[in-house]
């Protein structure tokens, strides 16, 4: 099971004005520990997502204003918006600690594409978790002998995928049982490391390099090309370019660590884009999270590998 | 005796008067100077590096002329009570230190309801109008320094020289 801390909510509160910082510091330390996601809709008043669902947070039953969602970004982005919104075309941006802000309101396009929000109607903080050894319980059954077999970890959004795949590079870089492996990881949307200035906000282990901000296919070349991994890691893979990128990496040898959007193998193999993936033998190892009754359930299912 | 030393003194303070009144005219130019100066900088920040609202002013802060260099650093001080207060009013409290005109002030308070709320290009746009803007008061400002400097310098000083003579 995946707990949260309280330091990370205490971090993720920070972010925001002392209006809703004081309600939320004031919380129990359960709520605290398990919370996921801060939910903020003009007109209604704040929430907390729990494991177990959506509800509302003591001392806040007050509806929130457009302009608070305008305090919250400014406060979030350290009145720093340009830098957000070079992210927004994404839905969200990614915050101080790692922490994921996902923005709602009124496109405005440039060019068929959303260059900026205007009149932002909701927001969600959803808080970054570490959950140092969750990744022990999967670790040995994706290694094929000496060899880590390229492994895709796959769940419907929300549900730990990320955190999973943060500790398995950690346990892969530190060399839990095994010998310490080099990891590149092309964090596109810094959710992975939470660079800040260059020091990954979680950890990621000693012998990992991150490349951010940068898009996965272009990040996971860069990486190959100059700093020799031997397992290269990227998270959500979602566009053709990335799969090209993953498919090149793997014929020079390089383990792969990536995770998909996809309630499970069946899921997977219905969308093109990933049946590709699936047909020309990439991966070999597919890690499936399952929720029950709040606790996450991790199935590995060995898949045939095609020729490298 | 006494009387002779009120004299010297009223047109001394009256002189001073003047000389001070042509001073301000010119602080106003070197503020203005400076703060269009800042907003190139920052400008041209924006348009090639891209930081984060910190980051930006702490630079401006080192790199900006004085008086301007206080407006910034001011500001990123500031930022740690960001959610009490917002940057733009951060950015007017910062401006009431300077010797400004209405037009002007105006001008720059409105640029502070811009800076760090939109997008790198909506921002530089707005950077480049209050410039564009200020230049222009800048040069208004000169013209005003060179024409009413010395009036003021001279009138004080004549004021003061007449005053003198009254009380002798």
């Amino acid at each position: 099971m995946i707990h949260g801390d309280t330091r990370r909510f205490r971090q993720a509160a920070a972010l925001l004005p002392p209006a809703l910082r004081g309600p939320l510091e004031r919380l129990d330390q359960s709520a605290q520990a398990r919370a996921e996601e801060l939910r903020l809709r003009a007109g209604r008043p704040p929430s907390l997502v729990l494991p177990e669902g959506e509800r509302g947070i003591p001392g806040c039953s007050g509806p929130i204003r457009p302009q608070d969602l305008g305090m919250v970004l400014e406060v979030a982005t350290q009145a720093s918006a340009h830098t957000a919104l070079s992210q927004v075309r994404e839905g969200f941006f990614t915050l101080r600690g790692g922490h994921r802000m996902g923005i709602c309101g009124t496109g405005v396009v440039k060019e068929g594409a959303v260059c900026n929000l205007r009149h932002i109607s909701s927001l969600s903080l959803r808080i970054a978790h570490e959950a140092p050894g969750a990744a022990v319980p999967v670790l040995d059954r994706l290694w094929v002998g000496r060899r880590l077999a390229n492994t895709l970890i796959l769940s419907p959004p929300g549900w730990g995928k990320t955190t999973l795949l943060r500790d398995l590079i950690r346990l892969l870089s530190d060399g839990s049982a095994r010998p310490a492996l080099r990891v590149g990881v092309a964090d596109e949307r810094g959710e992975l490391a939470g660079m800040w200035n260059g020091v990954p906000q979680f950890d990621i282990g000693r012998q990992t390099d991150v490349m951010d901000g940068c898009p996965k296919n272009v990040g996971l070349l860069m990486l190959l090309r100059g700093m020799n991994p031997q397992v290269l890691s990227a998270d959500e893979i979602t566009a053709p370019e990335d799969i090209e990128a993953l498919e090149l990496a793997s014929n020079c040898g390089v383990a792969l660590v990536c995770t998909a959007h996809a309630a499970g193998l069946e899921d997977l193999r219905r969308r093109p884009l990933y049946r590709r993936l699936l047909d020309r033998g990439i991966f070999g190892r597919v890690v499936t999270i399952r929720l029950e009754e709040g606790v996450r359930r991790y199935t590995v299912t060995p898949l045939e590998e095609g020729p490298c | 005796m006494l009387r002779l030393a009120g004299a010297l003194m009223v047109a001394g303070g009256m002189s001073t008067l003047g000389f001070l009144a042509a001073g301000g005219l010119g602080r106003r130019v070197r503020t203005l100077r400076a703060l269009a100066g800042a907003l190139e900088l920052m400008e041209r920040e924006l348009s090639f590096r891209l930081p984060p609202m910190p980051e930006l002013l702490e630079g401006l802060a080192k790199r900006a002329p004085p008086p301007a260099d206080r407006l910034f650093a001011r500001c990123r001080a500031g930022l740690a009570d960001l959610g009490e207060r917002s940057l733009g009013e951060l950015w007017r409290e910062g401006l009431a230190e300077f010797p400004l005109k209405g037009d002007e002030r105006l001008l720059l308070e409105g640029l502070g309801e811009v800076l760090g709320r939109y997008d790198g290009e909506g921002q530089r746009s707005a950077l480049r109008e209050a410039r564009s803007a200020l230049e222009g008061m800048l040069e208004e400002a000169q013209a005003e320094r060179v024409r009413l400097g010395r009036v003021y310098q001279v009138t004080g000083t004549a004021a003061g020289a007449a005053l003198a003579i009254l009380l002798l």
